[in-house]
């Protein structure tokens, strides 16, 4: 069974430091990390992998080529094959671009399942496995909380979805896109010792837009159907307050205040 | 004439309803016709919408629940719609089937699509759609390029009420599934989650952060005494205390209770992001100078940990006062008629 990983790297967003005097938030520098929910995925895919030895894992990420050290380090993972989109052509992609690029090369490959995240921490959309799944014409669920090992298999795969009130569990036949959420059940394994260092570099593929094909205006900026135009930082707006101290005093003004709204 | 489409869902039909407003400022100076359409209900929306289309099965063999649950089925019936009518603009709220069939039907169309929108404002003489990135720590201006305008809306934000009534138009769109093809996705059981509260509905939130992290489950205590619910910064559920499904924020939920009260919460600016008209806010920090407590109506300088213990304390005193009270205003009772006599 083929498994493949939709994942991405994103800017640890706590880890950003802002700039008061001008207003902006400081993007450079940042510590990337795996997106959560993306490392969940890959962690059933290596739960998989534990159980049927012959299951292969691949991790496919659309970046810059400065991410190939955080790929190495999932390739250490025991993961079977990494794939690296990139192309400066792709730079300024919004969610439709990117998700044709990831479309066309998820429909080169065999996988019987796709695994990804469901949010990732920078853009936060959850376009993308959603555009995935419509263009390789597969069904696509979100917020999935969990997929049962027992019947995880070429031909089917049943999971818990995490709705707004209420938790589902769907049949899907394979092929499939599956998102995850972030659950503590699904933890990525650390890298072992001994593999700490190992020469991966011939499990990694580099693609560019030569393998892929598109017209340099169907691609980038010139492609994207939507565009940012600016950015900029909310700010608040301050109010009047009372000031009280946590003491016998502050609480009987809380509970008189909460009392006067009936609240208590 | 514009016309815009907007998706409905019966069980969150108040957030449908609030994306009329959004149609209304997407198209500005043009008048605008408004049509919901909704898989699981056509009894719905009378006199908000203009129009209201039920998407139905041609083959009523049964198999209507497939609409619901195989979202490339209703990608495809909603594709028949907008080739049929040509809408401007098909607007979603980020709910949790919105954020799945937004980006489908946008692929299917070719259109662009502008995810979790929380604004529109004109900026430079452009319409900007604004949303937030980064967690909620930057947000972006978007402009889309195609027709229609697609977008997915965060819940609870656009809170306009529009009072004029429509003549709503009932309106049947006939979809034939292909039963030549095996369904592809079976839905085997839903049920409802065990603290199926929204925090969304409650009037009241006791709400907790990083300085209520060693004791958090006192927040239920206090939320009990108060007939509250019990919500969370990112902080909080980032460490597996609570639930994503009670965080406030930018990449919470939008909540807009009588009173807020904010227990150990710094509140950055995703954080407050995710407080929309809140009448009251009483925060509890340390730090008196921390962002939340500068928007706070009262502010409790001091260990929120402490103050959660004290406050139930105060509550359960004062009832117990009450009752003592009662009692006695029950015993008192009967003599007073006897002195009457």
């Amino acid at each position: 069974m083929k498994i493949i990983c939709l994942i991405k790297f994103v800017p640890d967003v706590d880890s950003f430091k802002y700039d008061h005097e001008r207003n902006v938030l400081i993007r450079e520098n940042v510590r990337m990390m795996l997106n959560p929910d993306d490392a969940c995925a890959l962690a059933f895919a290596l739960k998989q992998k534990k159980k049927n030895p012959e299951t292969v894992i691949e991790a496919v990420t659309m970046a810059p080529l400065s991410v190939i050290p955080f790929l190495e380090d999932v390739l250490r993972l025991h993961v079977d094959q990494a794939t690296l989109i990139s192309d400066k052509a792709y730079i300024g992609s919004d969610t439709y671009v990117t998700g044709r690029i990831l479309g066309r090369y998820l429909a080169s490959t065999d996988a019987d399942c796709i695994l990804t995240g469901t949010h990732a921490l920078d853009g936060d959309t959850s376009h993308i496995p959603s555009q995935v799944a419509e263009l390789l014409n597969l069904c696509q669920m979100n917020n999935v909380t969990e997929i049962k090992e027992e019947t995880f298999s070429k031909e089917l795969a049943t999971i818990t979805v995490s709705e707004e009130a209420s938790t589902a569990t769907y049949e899907l036949m394979m092929p499939a896109v599956i998102s995850l959420r972030k659950e503590r059940k699904y933890k990525l394994p650390y890298i072992k010792y001994e593999d700490l260092n190992k020469d991966v570099s011939e499990r990694l593929q580099i693609l560019d837009n030569r393998d892929l094909g598109f017209a340099s205006e169907e691609v980038g900026l010139k492609g994207s159907l939507t565009q940012i135009s600016s950015t900029f930082v909310k700010t608040m707006e301050k109010k009047e307050r009372l000031l009280v101290k946590n003491d016998e005093e502050g609480i009987d003004i809380v509970y008189a205040f909460l009392k006067e709204k009936g609240l208590v | 004439m514009k016309k815009s489409l907007i998706f409905y869902e019966q069980k969150y039909s108040k957030h449908s309803e609030e994306l009329l407003e959004v149609a209304y400022r997407v198209h500005d100076a043009d008048p605008c016709e408004t049509y919901a359409v909704s898989f699981d209900t056509s009894g719905d929306g009378e006199g908000v919408f203009d129009f209201f289309i039920k998407v139905d099965c041609a083959n009523t063999s049964g198999e209507s629940s497939l609409l619901c649950d195989d979202l490339a089925e209703m990608t495809s019936a909603m594709a028949e719609l907008q080739h049929q009518y040509a809408f401007d603009s098909i607007l979603f709220p980020a709910t949790y089937l919105g954020r799945m069939l937004a980006p489908r039907l946008a692929m299917r169309l070719n259109a662009g699509l502008i995810a979790d929108v929380t604004d529109i404002r004109r900026h430079r003489g452009m319409m900007e759609i604004v949303r937030p990135a980064f967690g909620g720590k930057l947000m972006a201006g978007i402009l889309s390029r195609t027709v229609p305008l697609m977008m997915s809306v965060r819940q609870n934000v656009f809170t306009d009420q529009h009072q004029e009534k429509k003549e709503t138009v009932k309106l049947q769109h006939f979809y034939s599934i292909n039963h030549e093809k095996k369904s592809r996705i079976r839905l085997l059981e839903r049920r409802e989650k065990e603290i199926s509260e929204d925090i969304r509905d409650s009037e009241v939130l006791i709400s907790g952060g990083g300085g209520v992290m060693r004791n958090f489950s006192r927040l239920i205590e206090l939320a009990k005494q108060m007939n509250a619910l019990v919500s969370a910064s990112r902080k909080a559920v980032d460490s597996g205390i609570a639930p994503r499904s009670i965080q406030v924020g930018q990449s919470g939920k939008t909540v807009s209770p009588k009173l807020y009260m904010a227990l150990g919460i710094n509140g950055s600016i995703q954080h407050i992001e995710g407080l929309k008209n809140v009448e009251t806010i009483i925060s509890v920090n340390t730090n008196k100078s921390a962002p939340i407590c500068s928007i706070s109506d009262i502010v409790v300088e001091g260990d929120a940990e402490e103050f959660v213990d004290r406050l139930i304390e105060k509550i359960r005193r004062e009832k117990q006062k009450d009752s003592e009270s009662l009692n006695h205003q029950a015993t008192a009772f009967p003599a007073a008629i006897e002195n009457a006599d």
